[in-house]
């Protein structure tokens, strides 16, 4: 069974769009996570990777990185309320617990604690997001001209995330098959165990991509042969039509690409300025205040908007637009009957 | 150094290593010992050995892994066509050699066929039209055309292993490097790929080194052994040399039809079957002459007249399956869909009707994709089936083909505690093991602690009620291990466990199995004794079957016997 995050060609523009795009658009995302700690932007930016993520078609990946990223922020807010005593608003105190000292339960320490979740959480969906809709193949050929000499951070970069899918697979399946007196496989020992097996076998594939020349001086395609292949990634070509430009898969060129150069830098200007603008207006300690102004709510909207940069019009739209083009066009001088 | 874009094919040793002696990070002993070995061009060499001789790191060292990848201490030279592969490193060699890994599953980086037959190609900057066309070739000659479009995480071990071979090939190497390529082949694919290996080496003058623990497929192929033991070259020469020299160094090295020689007392040893038959036509021993394989329990896949027939054969070879007290498994009509690339859904067993009775060691066969991996994990409940029942007398215990994925804690200990991991412990032969870390067991130890996991918890006493399955357990291991393993399987069966053991291996099936289920395409094709459907057989058949072409005579031993009885024919 595949991972939800493995990559899967689509006709759709965000697996159309070169990697240099598809990264500049959800990385502008990502930026925007990191960047701001308001909760109503980080929300926005939740929203603008799930939306990106479901136009795109990842459906199971944004699932599956949701349901994590959200375990995930859980655990930090209950962390970060017993480690944090900081705060006014006092909603339980524990006494004292070894190690942690004086304990006391504050809604501030609780809401830090959310916002911290909700930026691992985004961040989390972006990637998965890009897992699933980035081709890796192309993503190895864009980065031969930066990473050519080190194979391994091509690698990691481009094949860690579905090395390290399938071997959570295989070991999910071991799992299953231990005997009921083995002792159980807890998330801890699996989490480690994966970790360290990804990273080998990431060296392995390393080895195997140093093995296919990927660190040899990139050469330029011969003039004469040209060939035309489809758009989605990965199609075999083996029509070659002489005259027209050969382009190699890390080179292809989208005609989404400048939408997503657009938007991510859009996200980015917004953001930036947004920033300087006070839209990030957010404390924690000791009284949380959250800013809702109007710079925070334009930056939210703007961002959240961005999700649907992957959006197609879909053939049926297209059609009914084409047929109104044709009939206005048709109508007679004048207009009228 | 040689134009990139045109592999060089100058004259002179494609591969030289003189003196060469290599230990790998942290290692106190060296794995490679004062090796020095000069490969001539269009040489088609085999590298034998136990596991862990230094077979590999031979390879990796030509091919420039060792010491670029692996580091370590390296002292001696190695040239690969002329180019210092010391100093080169695996990058620049790749122009000039193909390497091929033991484990596929590391050794593909892009997501489709085609695109990773393609990045080699690319990588050295060949222009699109000539892409294709190497492409479609390397394809055509590897019979995976239809694989080109399919994403390559839905392919199976044997699959990936061509598609390895084919982004190995696909440049026209020079050397060709290939560590165990067949181990997880099916016999036909296995031998087809030799035999590709030993055209393109007379045709296109490629050279080859190819390590191999099944010698029997492959030494009838090769101009040359080599042996290594413990790091250093312990035998280079012809075969017949060769076999000669395992009959004293080594008898794990020896092949079935040598062994069958040996114990018969008949000279020269043959290095196939065809010598093998040749030797004892003239030595007097009358083999007779091939025969279609008709004493066998072949299923047809349609209905057909004869079913009737055959369904009675199936009842009388599946004995008392139908007794629910003896059944460990008992599958009914079993039917199993799977996923085939993104939307195509495709049935990947058919019908599937099959009982193993406790205490009996079954061997499930077939080709590569024919659904026994499928079947396994059907009936330990990994994967759900669409239609059928599987009724488990006793629970199962699966071991899959990566022992290492059991394997998450740092002590033997802790991944089996308390009185039931002791037992399994004992039960596989690692109960001396309870301190060690699982990372520093040899391949076979780890092998047996997983099955320990495998089967904490699920025995009654002494014995163990259920049913034990495996899947390709002999991956990598050498015939020595392999018989280990066989001695692990009796004892299971003896403990009154049922054995289903998926493998390619046909001398394994026969050290192992009295009986044979053979799968193709989903339905299963055979089902009887092993030695009649190891014997009569042209690729599930074992090299003395093939040899002496005697109904139910499948080892060394029971066809010494038979050879012996036989009498001679005068000349």
């Amino acid at each position: 069974m595949r991972s939800p995050f493995a990559y899967i060609p689509r006709p759709r523009p965000l697996q159309l769009a070169s990697p240099g795009a598809a990264v500049a658009y959800l990385g502008s995302l990502i930026v925007v996570a990191f960047l701001y700690s308001n909760p109503i932007v980080l929300l926005a930016v939740g929203l603008a990777v799930v939306i990106a993520g479901r136009l795109a078609g990842a459906h199971a990946a944004v699932r599956a990185a949701l349901w994590m990223g959200l375990t995930l922020a859980a655990l930090i807010v209950v962390v970060n309320a017993l480690v944090v005593s900081r705060g006014e608003t006092v909603l339980a105190r524990l006494g004292e617990w070894p190690l942690f000292g004086q304990v006391d339960v504050t809604l501030e320490a609780i809401l830090a604690g959310f916002v911290l979740g909700l930026r691992a959480a985004v961040v989390m969906v972006g990637f998965a997001v890009y897992s699933a809709c980035v081709d890796p193949d192309r993503v190895l050929r864009a980065l031969r001209p930066i990473a050519g000499r080190s194979a391994l951070t091509a690698t990691l970069v481009s094949r860690l995330v579905p090395v390290a899918a399938a071997d959570a697979a295989r070991l999910r399946d071991a799992a299953r098959l231990r005997g009921p007196g083995a002792a159980p496989v807890g998330r801890a020992p699996l989490a480690r165990r994966l970790l360290a097996g990804s990273l080998d076998r990431a060296v392995d594939v390393a080895a195997t991509l140093e093995l296919r020349g990927y660190s040899l001086e990139p050469h330029r395609p011969a003039a004469g042969a040209t060939f035309s292949g489809s758009e989605t990634s990965g199609k075999r070509c083996t029509r070659w039509v002489p005259g027209r430009r050969h382009q190699v898969i890390g080179r292809r060129r989208s005609r989404y690409d400048r939408r997503f150069y657009a938007v991510g830098l859009a996200v980015l200007v917004v953001a930036i300025v947004g920033k300087a603008l006070g839209a990030d207006a957010f404390s924690e300690y000791p009284a949380t205040e959250i800013g809702t102004g109007a710079a925070t709510l334009a930056v939210a909207a703007l961002v959240a908007l961005s999700g649907f940069a992957p959006w197609r019009r879909s053939a049926r739209t297209h059609s009914a637009l084409t047929k109104r083009r044709i009939a206005s066009n048709s109508l007679p001088a004048g207009g009228g009957i | 150094m040689a134009d990139l874009a045109t592999p060089s094919r100058a004259t002179g040793p494609a591969l030289h290593l003189g003196d060469v002696t290599y230990s790998y990070p942290t290692a106190t002993t060296p794995a490679l010992c004062d090796v020095s070995l000069n490969l001539s061009s269009g040489e088609f060499a085999l590298l034998a050995g136990r596991s862990a001789s230094g077979k590999s790191t031979l390879l990796c060292a030509a091919c420039g892994l060792v010491p670029h990848f692996h580091g370590g201490e390296i002292v001696g030279r190695i040239e690969v066509a002329g180019i210092d592969a010391i100093a080169a490193g695996p990058g620049e060699l790749a122009a000039v050699v193909g390497y091929v890994a033991q484990d596929p599953e590391t050794q593909v980086v892009s997501t489709t066929v085609s695109a990773e037959i393609e990045l080699p190609l690319e990588m050295r900057g060949d222009p699109p039209a000539s892409r294709a066309r190497a492409i479609e070739e390397v394809a055509l000659a590897l019979a995976i055309p239809h694989l080109l479009d399919r994403a390559v995480d839905t392919l199976s071990g044997g699959e990936l292993q061509r598609v390895a071979l084919a982004a190995a090939l696909v440049t026209r190497p020079r050397l060709v490097l290939l560590d165990e390529p067949t181990s997880q082949l099916d016999p036909v694919a296995g031998d087809e790929l030799i035999w590709l290996l030993r055209r393109l080496n007379e045709e296109w003058g490629v050279t080859v080194l190819l390590a191999e623990h099944r010698l029997e497929r492959c030494l009838a192929a090769a101009d040359r052994v080599i042996a290594m033991s413990a790091g250093a070259i312990a035998f280079d020469g012809a075969p017949g040399s060769f076999l000669t020299w395992a009959q004293g160094a080594d008898s794990a090295l020896e092949t079935p039809a040598a062994k069958l020689f040996s114990l018969v007392g008949i000279e020269p040893l043959p290095v196939g079957v065809r010598a093998a038959r040749e030797t004892l036509a003239s030595s007097g021993h009358r083999v007779e002459a091939s025969r279609t394989p008709s004493s066998l329990n072949f299923f047809g896949r349609e209905e057909s007249a004869g079913r009737g027939r055959i369904a009675e054969k199936v009842q009388d070879v599946r004995g008392g399956s139908g007794s629910p007290s003896t059944a460990a498994i008992a599958v009914r009509d079993l039917w199993v869909e799977m996923r085939r690339g993104d939307d195509e859904r495709r049935d990947v067993l058919r019908g599937i009707d099959l009982a193993v009775e406790k205490g009996k060691r079954v061997a499930l066969m077939g080709r590569n994709g024919a659904g026994k991996s499928t079947l396994l994990r059907t009936l330990a409940g990994l994967t759900n089936a669409v239609r059928g029942k599987v009724e488990l007398a006793s629970g199962i215990a699966l071991l899959t083909q990566n022992p290492g994925d059991y394997l998450v804690r740092e002590r033997v200990g802790d991944e089996l505690p308390g009185e039931p991991g002791t037992a399994a412990l004992e039960i596989v032969g690692m109960a001396h093991a309870l301190e060690a870390d699982p990372r520093d067991l040899s391949g076979g130890e780890r092998q047996r602690l997983a099955l320990a996991i495998a089967l904490a918890g699920r025995m009654d006493g002494d014995a163990l009620p259920g049913l034990v399955a495996l899947d390709e357990p002999t991956r990598g291991m050498d015939r020595a291990r392999k018989e280990d393993l066989v001695g692990l399987i009796s004892d299971l069966a003896e403990r009154g466990a049922g054995l289903l053991v998926a493998t390619h291996d046909v001398e394994f099936a026969a050290a192992f199995a009295e009986r044979v289920v053979l799968l193709g395409d989903g339905v299963i094709i055979a089902d009887g004794p092993a030695r009649e459907v190891l014997s009569g057989g042209w690729y599930f058949a074992t090299e003395v079957a093939r040899v002496l072409d005697l109904p139910g005579v499948i080892t060394p031993e029971q066809g010494a016997a038979a050879l012996r009885q036989k009498p001679r024919t005068e000349h």
